[in-house]
């Protein structure tokens, strides 16, 4: 009997790693044109390696009557040259269990660089 | 004003991981908003004014100065321990009118266009689509700086173009902080522009083509490339195909150039007597660690550009986990071994896929290509009637010798006229190995001493080759250089020394051309050599 609540335990806990690690993944959306904003001194040894990196994480709260909302980028004059969004499991159950009101957003982006 | 940050840096690494080399001051100059400064020349030669308070701030500390753009060599050309200047946000094009066209121009006023030095490959592109123009070639991707490309050489595989510095007809250098240290260059056989554009720069014109082509390449050697002129064409479309081919075969066409009379042949791509045409473009890929009767290659061929194709930009690109490269690496470096199996898994991902057909401009083509961790490259520059020999000649050696994590590639060439440009011969074939960046090993030979073996089997067969200037190698090897360029070793100081001030040289030196000791002057120059001729 121990045995099996073990098992079960073990079962139910490998799902929710799954669950945990298949709901959390970032898209990236990008540009055919531009070149990205540069940022000589973000020597990060990722896909935005000497980019000007921005990023949004926060929790957006929007009333039951509202169906939709945007968040505007205001530091981006010239157009954006990519958006990562990244989509968590603790967002999604954030979003479920406040029926939509609570909407965690993590996001970065990249401008496109100005031109002269 | 434009304005520049200086800021404290205790190193400074290129694109691709190749460093950390140590830096003191990095510094970042933003032109003069078009709002508060409204004509074009007014910025550009604000800015000019700015970069040679830099220069002057240098020379009195007795520092040197080198302005970088994207930092995507992977050799340390671009690094400088004192100062280093990112150029990125110096980005202005300046249409060049009818007026200003030189009346022996041999170019037409509508294909050249004026750019400030931190205009990348993408965005010169950007505008001459817009103009209906194109750039003649590009490298494989578009990121780098129009005035790092043509500092290093920066080649694609047009066989009857050159590289991007062979387009070039025009040279803006900074070379001093005094008012006359702003030159303009041309060729004295091929002007393109006159005394009232460089006018209208600040510039005082030279027009002589011995100094024109020694500053061409002029690894940042020659001063503070500002701004250069560019001979466009009309926007053209590549078709591109990847094959695979007879291994006989693709070594015979890079051993010939005669695709007119070879059995290579592709649908469509013939002339009226049914044989086939000379491509644009031609790329072998070879995996050393396979002994496969055929290879990929990608052939390209210039069409004229009409509107409706499909774009060849696929909607989704994916590319490896980078930890995964970093484990794959981190296991060959314990168990070389493994190397060659690791290829062969990765093949998908390296080589593109076989049978491929897609059709877009040159812009397209070569478009975007994302950083994707520490990388290596080994590019060595020979005839190509000697790419067969030589590829075997380094096959037999990293097969002996290595393996070591890459594959290798070969493109082709046309002579440039720069004095120590690398595709010097009449047609080079660029024989280049590239891969993941790794560490030396009890059991894995280092990345300089597997290039400095290039360099002797290279030398003990008796092939003459260069080796690219944005790529690694030993370059302290004994004379290198010497042993590339003969006498235009010499020439090229000779127009150097000429132009710089000794002050300036030491400024505009690095430890680059300090491994390759092409900071050291002549014993003797001649004095009137910087002259219009």
């Amino acid at each position: 009997m121990k045995l099996q609540k073990k098992i079960f335990v073990r079962w139910c806990a490998a799902i929710i790693v799954c669950c945990l690690l298949s709901s959390c993944y970032s898209v990236r959306l990008k540009n055919k044109f531009g070149d990205p904003e540069p940022d000589p001194f973000n020597d990060t040894n990722d896909y935005y390696r000497y980019m000007k990196v921005r990023e949004i994480d926060t929790t957006i709260k929007i009333s039951v009557t509202d169906k939709d909302f945007e968040k505007i980028i205001k530091d981006c004059p010239q157009g954006i040259y990519i958006v990562e969004y990244r989509n968590t499991f603790g967002g999604v159950l954030l979003s479920a269990i406040t029926f939509g009101r609570k909407r965690k957003v993590k996001a970065k982006y990249v401008c496109l660089k100005p031109t002269n | 004003m434009a304005t520049t940050r200086s800021i404290p840096k205790s190193s400074w690494d290129t694109l691709h991981n190749n460093g950390p080399f140590p830096l003191k001051t990095l510094h970042v100059t933003e032109l003069e908003g078009s709002a508060n400064m409204f004509s074009k020349y007014d910025r550009y030669n604000d800015v000019a004014k700015e970069i040679q308070r830099l220069i002057r701030e240098a020379a009195d500390k007795n520092e040197g100065f080198r302005p970088y753009g994207s930092a995507w060599s992977l050799s340390h050309i671009a690094h400088q321990k004192d100062n280093m200047h990112f150029n990125g946000f110096m980005s202005i094009h300046i249409p060049v009118p009818q007026e200003f066209s030189h009346e022996d121009s041999p170019y037409a006023n509508e294909n050249l266009f004026f750019f400030e030095c931190g205009n990348t490959i993408k965005r010169i592109s950007e505008v001459l689509s817009s103009h209906g123009k194109s750039l003649k070639t590009s490298g494989a991707s578009n990121r780098q700086t129009i005035a790092g490309c043509i500092s290093t050489g920066v080649h694609g595989s047009a066989l009857n173009v050159g590289s991007i510095q062979d387009y070039v007809v025009g040279l803006n250098l900074i070379i001093g902080d005094k008012p006359t240290d702003i030159v303009y260059l041309e060729r004295h056989t091929k002007p393109a522009l006159t005394d009232d554009f460089a006018s209208k720069i600040n510039a005082r014109v030279i027009r002589n083509d011995h100094l024109f082509n020694a500053a061409l390449v002029g690894l940042g050697a020659f001063g503070f490339i500002h701004g250069v002129v560019i001979e466009a064409e009309d926007r053209f479309l590549l078709k591109r195909y990847v094959k695979k081919i007879d291994r006989d075969l693709a070594l015979e066409l890079a051993d010939t150039m005669d695709f007119k009379n070879s059995t290579f042949k592709i649908d469509g791509e013939v002339d009226d007597d049914g044989k086939p045409l000379h491509p644009y473009h031609y790329k072998v890929f070879i995996n050393p660690y396979t002994d496969e009767q055929e290879y990929v290659v990608e052939v390209m061929y210039k069409k004229p550009y009409r509107a409706n194709y499909k774009d060849p930009i696929p909607d989704i690109k994916t590319s490896l986990y980078k930890d995964l490269i970093y484990l794959l690496i981190k296991i060959s470096e314990k168990f070389p071994k493994s190397i060659p199996w690791f290829i062969k898994q990765l093949r998908k991902t390296i080589l593109p896929a076989v049978n491929e057909e897609t059709e877009g401009t040159l812009y397209e083509i070569f478009w975007d290509a994302p950083y994707q961790g520490p990388a290596f490259a080994c590019s060595v520059g020979i005839d190509h009637t000697h790419s067969s020999k030589a590829y075997k000649i380094l096959e037999e050696m990293t097969q002996k010798e290595g393996p070591i994590p890459g594959i290798f590639a070969m493109r082709f060439v046309k002579q440039t006229d720069a004095t120590l440009g690398f595709t010097k011969f009449p047609i080079t074939c660029m024989l280049e190995i590239d891969g993941v960046l790794w560490e030396k090993s009890r059991k894995l030979m280092s990345l300089t001493e597997y290039s400095r073996r290039m360099i002797e089997v290279l030398q003990e067969n008796n092939i003459p080759f260069t080796i690219h200037w944005g790529k690694n190698s030993d370059w302290q090897f004994p004379n290198l250089v010497e042993d590339m360029f003969g006498d235009k070793v010499t020439e090229w100081k000779s127009y150097r020394n000429g132009l710089l001030s000794t002050e300036m040289q030491k400024v505009f030196s690095n430890g680059f051309l300090e491994d390759t000791k092409l900071n050291i002057p002549n014993p003797t120059n001649d004095e009137d050599l910087i002259v219009s001729l």
